[in-house]
């Protein structure tokens, strides 16, 4: 009896250390965005003087990099606005290319198994590999054709390379509808076409919800891509980061404020599709 | 199914995913193909299909390039660090998971959201823990050693600043293994288990004989996966290390990118890719045999 109370309460000690542990960096993150330049480098979580400053500064970086006089920030020159708004339409474009492309593979794979099982095999492929091997290829192929630092180069090739969880995603959602509803609706007279619109679509509109969200968190995550592919005009959120790391790197609470600001939407849409998670990351592998 | 495939269906579902696979996929894959066996750089100042062709010079080069090999071990020790560890953690979480207690949906929730952040955020606040006045040296590391501990400088000694890398790979991803394993452990049918429970089998036993095994295709799912984004690794190392200090945590990715993106050394970084697609290819290639077609 007693052993098995110790048992129970190593277990909670456990899940509440892991707790903990995944707490902490959010905690520290979150205290430092508000935290004045003079309590940057303190231990304390609360800041004694919460200041909305390090938000605002994002915005103005001439008033920023003045006030701190940081040397050689010459790389950060854009307001957080540019990038904010690039994300966003770069992200949303290419999730709905995605979506609706991998809807019609999906359904013509969970049907009729086309296309064949080389086009799905390779798809899983682009997406398993590392992307580090598609960029020198990409960036001489863009530059041809003169649409580096575009936002058409970049929408189209995010979709490219998660038009993979589109199909997988709906897929599954697709295999679930009961195939009679199709037959009946051809049996009075419907085309195809008339079937996978009026039938199937509106049936798996939950489906193609999961797999955008899935898709939009993806792709508003993604770093190499957009670093190589941009410049000024398509800079990504996760571009403009990634400069305040590497070419600044003291100004820690503009740093802070960046990152949670850049948390929002994927962590809403994370709890959104908290239940699918699974199912997107292992290609509907596991049903979550 | 065994019905007839309509034109307009067949059109519509192999059409629109050809045009974007080959538009921004395919057809760079052919150019990296031919790039990899010429001497190409933007500097020469001719386009590359004007390049001279050299065979197979640049994969030689690959295979007796210091640097090369350096960023590969690296990747490889990294993923089977990361992994491992991961794979430990996220089971026992699982496992511990698994009884109902008060308070396990938010618990779960909790836990699992480091999964949804971006890496690149997750870089650039580890990049802040590890300051040498940041938390990890001024709060935990200071309660142990003293005022010592603000003098380590995580990013400048190579063995911390590889650990800080796997810290941060293990904060963000453990909670995906355990995810996969939890779904998996409670899927396992419930009458399997009060089976045992009458047959005398303790908690531990039905673990390690009835749900393991049970779950053994899930667990090779999440480990792989895994460890195939591990080897990806791109956003902790360029933003936290930079690759350095010198080479010593320098990826595969990165090494590459700097290769094509600094260096533009870009027929070289293709033969580079090249190589390394041909080693991947093989492992996702018996990996997606063994889960899709072995069955069937």
């Amino acid at each position: 009896m007693e052993f098995r109370i110790i048992a129970r309460a190593l277990r909670y000690v456990v899940i509440g250390v892991f707790a903990l542990w995944t707490l902490i960096p959010l905690a520290w993150i979150v205290s430092l965005a508000f935290k004045s330049y003079a309590e940057w480098r303190v231990s304390y979580f609360i800041p004694k003087n919460p200041t909305v400053d390090n938000f605002l500064l994002l915005f103005n970086p001439q008033e920023l990099l003045g006030r701190y006089g940081v040397m050689g920030a010459t790389a950060i020159i854009e307001p957080a606005t540019k990038p904010l708004l690039n994300s966003l339409i770069i992200t949303a474009a290419s999730t709905v290319l995605a979506v609706f492309v991998g809807f019609f593979t999906a359904y013509g794979a969970s049907r009729y198994r086309v296309p064949g099982p080389f086009t799905l095999f390779f798809t899983l492929l682009t997406r398993m590999l590392p992307p580090a091997i598609f960029i020198t290829p990409i960036m001489v192929y863009y530059s041809n054709l003169r649409i580096l630092d575009t936002h058409i180069g970049l929408i189209a090739l995010y979709s490219a390379v998660t038009v993979t969880y589109a199909i997988w995603i709906l897929k599954g959602f697709i295999d679930a509808i009961p195939i009679e509803w199709e037959e009946a609706a051809m049996l009075e007279g419907a085309t195809p076409i008339k079937v996978l619109f009026k039938v199937v679509l509106p049936l798996v509109r939950p489906g193609l919800v999961v797999a955008g969200l899935f898709i939009f968190l993806l792709t508003w995550s993604e770093l190499l891509f957009a670093l190589v592919l941009t410049n000024i005009n398509a800079v990504t959120l996760s571009v403009h980061i990634s400069k305040y790391v590497g070419a600044v790197g003291q100004l820690f609470g503009p740093q802070a404020a960046l990152a949670l600001i850049g948390s929002i939407i994927p962590v809403v849409i994370g709890y959104t599709i908290q239940k699918h998670l699974v199912t997107g990351f292992t290609f509907g592998m596991v049903r979550g | 199914m065994s019905r007839e495939i309509p034109k307009s269906i067949k059109l519509l579902s192999t059409l629109p995913l050809n045009i974007v696979l080959n538009a921004v996929l395919i057809i760079p894959f052919a150019i990296m193909i031919y790039l990899a066996f010429l001497k190409w750089s933007p500097a020469m100042g001719i386009d590359w299909w004007m390049a001279a062709f050299i065979g197979i010079a640049n994969f030689i080069r690959a295979l007796g390039d210091v640097r090369f090999i350096n960023a590969l071990t690296n990747t490889a020790i990294y993923t089977v660090a990361v992994v491992s560890i991961e794979f430990f953690l996220g089971l026992l979480l699982a496992y511990l998971m698994l009884e109902e207690f008060i308070g396990r949906k938010a618990v779960l929730s909790l836990i699992i959201y480091p999964l949804m952040l971006p890496p690149v955020i997750v870089a650039s606040v580890f990049y802040l823990m590890f300051q040498p006045y940041g938390p990890v040296n001024n709060v935990f590391l200071r309660a142990i050693l003293g005022e010592d501990a603000l003098r380590i400088t995580w990013f400048l000694n190579p063995r911390l600043a590889f650990t800080a890398l796997i810290i941060a790979d293990i904060w963000q991803w453990t909670p995906f293994i355990f995810l996969i394993l939890y779904s998996a452990l409670s899927a396992v049918p419930k009458r399997l288990i009060e089976a045992a429970q009458v047959l005398g089998a303790s908690s531990f036993t039905i673990f390690w004989k009835i749900r393991l095994p049970l779950i053994k295709p899930l667990i090779i799912v999440a480990v792989v996966l895994r460890a195939l984004e591990a080897f990806k690794m791109f956003d902790y190392a360029y933003l936290m290390t930079g690759g350095g200090p010198g080479v010593s945590t320098e990826t595969v990715s990165l090494y590459i990118y700097r290769v094509s993106v600094l260096y533009t050394d870009i027929s070289y970084a293709a033969a580079m890719s090249l190589i390394v697609l041909v080693m991947l290819a093989i492992i996702i290639r018996l990996f997606i045999w063994y889960f899709f077609e072995r069955v069937k």
